[in-house]
């Protein structure tokens, strides 16, 4: 099989997951208990039971989920709109675009550190193993891998702020408000040095404990013996032999951290107040949003499955004994 | 060759990652020396940061409000959320408005008078009310505004309510406005007050509900002492700045921050740096933490919401057929729950001490304590009592020492929404108290929206633990106990039907006399005391905090320190 057919397949793969992922989704949110009217509307707000009913059939709510709702949905989608959140009363593309960029801005940008400082002690503790670098660096990716999310970030956040003067949270100060985040550099990477410190921190441990043991199972093959016995450096072998073979597992954790990176960190983005997609997810939820759910589900099961084909791909590349089949 | 390609393609890859790292690490190293404009919230316009922005008071003065919510809208014919109302109440005004005493006062009219029949209302406008965007407001706009209601009672979903009976509003000259209905029309201040005047160019465009209720009015034009400079949609910063022109005087603030904070303790931790200088929902377990922060005053204010013991009093004809204990339909069954429950313990314990005891649905601050009937004869806690009231009634400890009557045997159900931290503990308390009484109950945490389910319209429980916020006028709490509510969207969920009770409710709306609809109201409060579809367990402080070393001048009151009427007299502090 050559590499277009191969692409070809996975493509088609890959909508027909979406395809079932988008069924499964439509039917699960609306098994779910409860009246979307009244998640929207609350408790407490004097809405008669007639104008309950009006929105009900505003929302459609008043015709039979199959077939009436669900071909509804899929030909709305079909035409490329995702309809109009119930609870925001915006469309649901354009709220998924605005949150999209700021939480790729934080997520990157805490995967990227903690990839970085993560290889590279991981490369560290397994070149040096047994040692006190290996030792400590084992123990702090440990603790780093295990702390709650929520913890880890409520006290850097009153740390940061006493102490440092750092913002307690949004993305920037609120006289900011509304202006183009380029023009706010200064301000905006004050609000995110401690979310992006926090996920750092978090997913650098589960890096550096991939790295290490992937490094000293690769420093024990009899190539890299071989590649000693030829006289090369500590630095060449670490570079020539044994640095790419160790990266394969990398790269997929790599790939599918970054799937998932979309949903947003809904811990961290609640803890700093940062306004991304994971807060969406959860508004989304309990306001029982079916629009905006739907909208946001497909986000995500499309991001996933991309960086899993991405992961995939790139695997073929990386590993020759890997065949496209 | 392959293996040189993937070298380099790592390299590449790696060389990227270093490059994004290096803009990632390079911004907070700048950051330091940007840092004091930036720290500080100079005005929105003025775009020379450059200077260090001096303490507040010398320049404007701000003050920044962190909220636990978004407004969802700026739009009140789909506003539900209270961060709207608090928004609304700043921006907007109606025609009459309610004064942290309880009664209510001139927002745009200046005095009002009903007719003899009671069905015309007419109210005189105040002298020089502008728009924000400075045009002179006329009372055919605020005419306009409420006949919109009245016309599109679906397309203004949220402020539909208030225009029951309703048949037409005008303004006969360019002072007056004059609402005519149906039937007289008791609460017609408190009504009006959540009417607001809204620019009608901006709503006149819309021609179908649908359309009207996508408009989000994020620049919305309104009357208030605080316009509208800039919200962001997505974060719901909120940036209000004083009314020079407001008619009844320009506030002492230069300006109103309002921001959201997903998580409660970053809310706190931002107060007590100085971030934000007022939270006007604090959580009750940080209350008495805030206290002890240098330069921040708590309050704690008896406030408007109550939480009760709902008791399974639906008619047992109903469809589909409630599943309740029967033996709750016996009136010594109820009158020994009540006996059971030591409501002062619940609240020194669970709510340590910041609410009082309850007895009825009208809490004490609704009116300013006008429409609470104050002769209500509590049940005291006394578990000999409870236990002597069942043994009396015919209901005998069986071997587990459950009581049991012929078939029905004193166990209950005890659900609670798992959305609430306080109703664990309490349901925990209830359950000892009742076991001791020989009655036993089986605690269970639902989910708020499968327990709506449960109770209405299909009275599947027992008891539940559950709390209200009722509107400042009594109508809307009276009207959850009627029989009509039970229906699917419908707001009673004890089930309590009472014909007579359902004729006084209706009665109630039509007395204009306040005193008159007191009595109604008092004896209405007796009827549902004394049949206990709820036992009203306490009422909930409200708890707010604010940098009392920066403000002054709140007025404290159950409507908040936020309201319009507090936030005019705010100043900094010298």
């Amino acid at each position: 099989m050559n590499r277009r057919d191969y692409l070809l397949r996975k493509f088609g793969l890959s909508l027909v997951t979406i395809l079932v992922v988008v069924i499964i989704n439509f039917l699960l949110f609306r098994v779910l208990p409860g009246d979307p009217v009244r998640s929207v509307i609350g408790r407490n707000v004097r809405i008669s039971a007639e104008t309950q009913k009006a929105l009900r059939e505003q929302f459609g709510l008043d015709k039979p989920v199959f077939p009436d709702q669900f071909f509804d949905t899929l030909g709305q989608w079909a035409r490329g709109n995702l309809g109009i959140s119930w609870s925001l009363r915006r469309p649901v593309s354009e709220i998924l675009i605005s949150k999209l960029g700021n939480t790729l801005l934080l997520i990157g940008l805490g995967q990227i550190l903690a990839i970085i400082f993560g290889v590279l002690l991981g490369l560290l503790a397994g070149w040096k193993r047994k040692t006190a670098i290996d030792v400590g660096a084992l123990t702090f990716s440990l603790i780093a891998w295990a702390i709650p999310t929520f913890w880890l970030g409520i006290i850097l956040l009153a740390a940061g702020s006493t102490w440092l003067g750092l913002p307690t949270g949004g993305i920037v100060s609120p006289a900011n408000t509304g202006k183009p985040l380029h023009t706010v550099i200064p301000d905006l990477a004050r609000h995110l040095i401690l979310p992006t410190l926090t996920l750092t921190i978090l997913y650098l441990g589960e890096y550096m404990l991939i790295m290490r043991s992937s490094i000293l199972e690769v420093l024990s093959e009899d190539y890299i013996l071989t590649a000693k016995a030829k006289g090369m450096s500590h630095w060449q072998v670490l570079r020539k032999h044994a640095l790419k073979n160790a990266m394969l597992p990398i790269v997929t954790l790599i790939a599918l951290n970054l799937g998932f990176t979309v949903s947003g960190a809904i811990y961290i983005e609640t803890v700093f107040s940062y306004d991304g997609l994971g807060k969406l997810f959860q508004t989304a939820l309990t306001k029982q949003d079916y629009p905006l759910l739907q909208g946001a589900f497909l986000l995500l099961a499309i991001s996933v499955i991309v960086a899993n084909m991405i992961a995939d791909l790139l695997y073929t590349y990386l590993d020759p004994r890997i065949k496209a089949t | 060759m392959r293996n040189k390609q993937l070298f380099y393609g790592i390299l590449v890859i790696l060389a990227l990652l270093l490059a994004a790292c290096g803009g990632a690490t390079q911004a907070p190293v700048e950051a330091p020396a940007v840092e004091e404009p930036a720290a500080e919230e100079p005005a929105a316009e003025e775009p020379a940061a450059e200077e260090p922005a001096a303490e507040e008071p010398a320049g404007e003065v701000v003050l920044n409000m962190g909220m636990q919510g978004k407004p969802d809208t700026l739009n009140p014919a789909y506003a539900f959320l209270t961060e709207s109302y608090t928004v609304f109440d700043l921006i907007y005004s109606p025609l009459t408005t309610e004064a942290p005493t309880g009664e209510y006062v001139g927002g745009l009219a200046k005095e009002w008078s009903v007719s003899e029949d009671g069905l015309t209302w007419t109210f005189t406008l105040k002298d020089n009310i502008k728009w924000h965007n400075g045009e002179a407001l006329t009372a055919d706009q605020v005419a306009w505004a409420i006949d919109a209601v009245i016309a599109d009672p679906d397309g203004w979903a949220a402020m539909s309510g208030y225009v029951g009976g309703f048949s037409e509003v005008t303004a006969p000259d360019d002072k007056t406005v004059q609402v005519v209905t149906e039937s007289p029309i008791a609460n017609m201040e408190y009504r009006l007050s959540f009417l607001y005047a809204v620019y009608p160019p901006d709503f006149e465009v819309f021609t179908t509900p649908e359309d009207l209720q996508n408009f989000t009015n994020f620049e919305a034009i309104g009357t208030g002492p605080f316009k509208i400079n800039t919200f962001d949609k997505d974060t719901g910063v909120l940036i209000l700045d004083a009314n020079a022109d407001y008619f009844d005087g320009a506030p002492k603030l230069d300006r109103v921050i309002m921001q959201t904070f997903d998580n409660a303790d970053a809310m706190i931790q931002a107060l007590k740096v100085g971030d934000i200088d007022l939270i006007n929902e604090l959580p009750a377990s940080a209350f008495t933490t805030v206290q002890g922060y240098e330069g921040v005053s708590t309050i704690s204010y008896p406030g408007r919401y109550f939480n009760e013991l709902i008791i399974n009093s639906v008619d047992p004809a109903n469809d589909p057929a409630p599943t309740g204990n029967p033996a709750l339909a016996d009136p010594a069954v109820r009158l020994a729950i009540e006996t059971a429950i030591n409501r002062q313990d619940i609240v020194d314990i669970v709510l340590q001490g910041l609410a009082t005891v309850g007895d009825t649905i009208v809490p004490p601050t609704l009116g300013g304590g006008f429409w609470h009937n104050p002769n209500i004869q509590r049940v005291e806690f006394n578990l000999e009592e409870a236990s002597r009231i069942l043994e009396e009634a015919g209901y005998v400890a069986g071997s587990d020492g459950v009581r049991t009557k012929d078939d029905m045997r004193l166990e209950f159900r005890l659900q609670f929404p798992s959305d609430n931290t306080v109703y664990p503990r309490m349901a925990d308390m209830i359950a000892d108290w009742f076991n001791q009484a020989g009655m036993k109950v089986n605690p269970e945490a639902v989910d708020p929206d499968a327990l709506v389910a449960a109770t209405t319209p299909a009275g599947d429980y027992d008891l539940v633990l559950w709390g209200w916020g009722p509107d400042p006028d009594p109508d809307f709490i009276l009207s959850v106990m009627t029989t009509d509510q039970f229906v699917d969207g419908g707001w009673s969920d004890s089930g309590y039907h009472n014909p007579e009770y359902d004729q006084m409710y209706l009665d109630q709306q039509l007395l204009v006399d306040d005193k008159e609809r007191q009595a109604v109201i008092w004896e209405m409060q007796e009827m549902v005391y004394s049949d206990r579809p709820y036992i009203v367990l306490y009422y909930e402080n409200l708890l707010q905090a604010y940098r009392s070393d920066r403000f002054t001048g709140f007025v404290e009151s159950p409507l908040g320190i936020e309201i319009g009427l507090s936030m005019i007299n705010v100043e900094p502090v010298q």
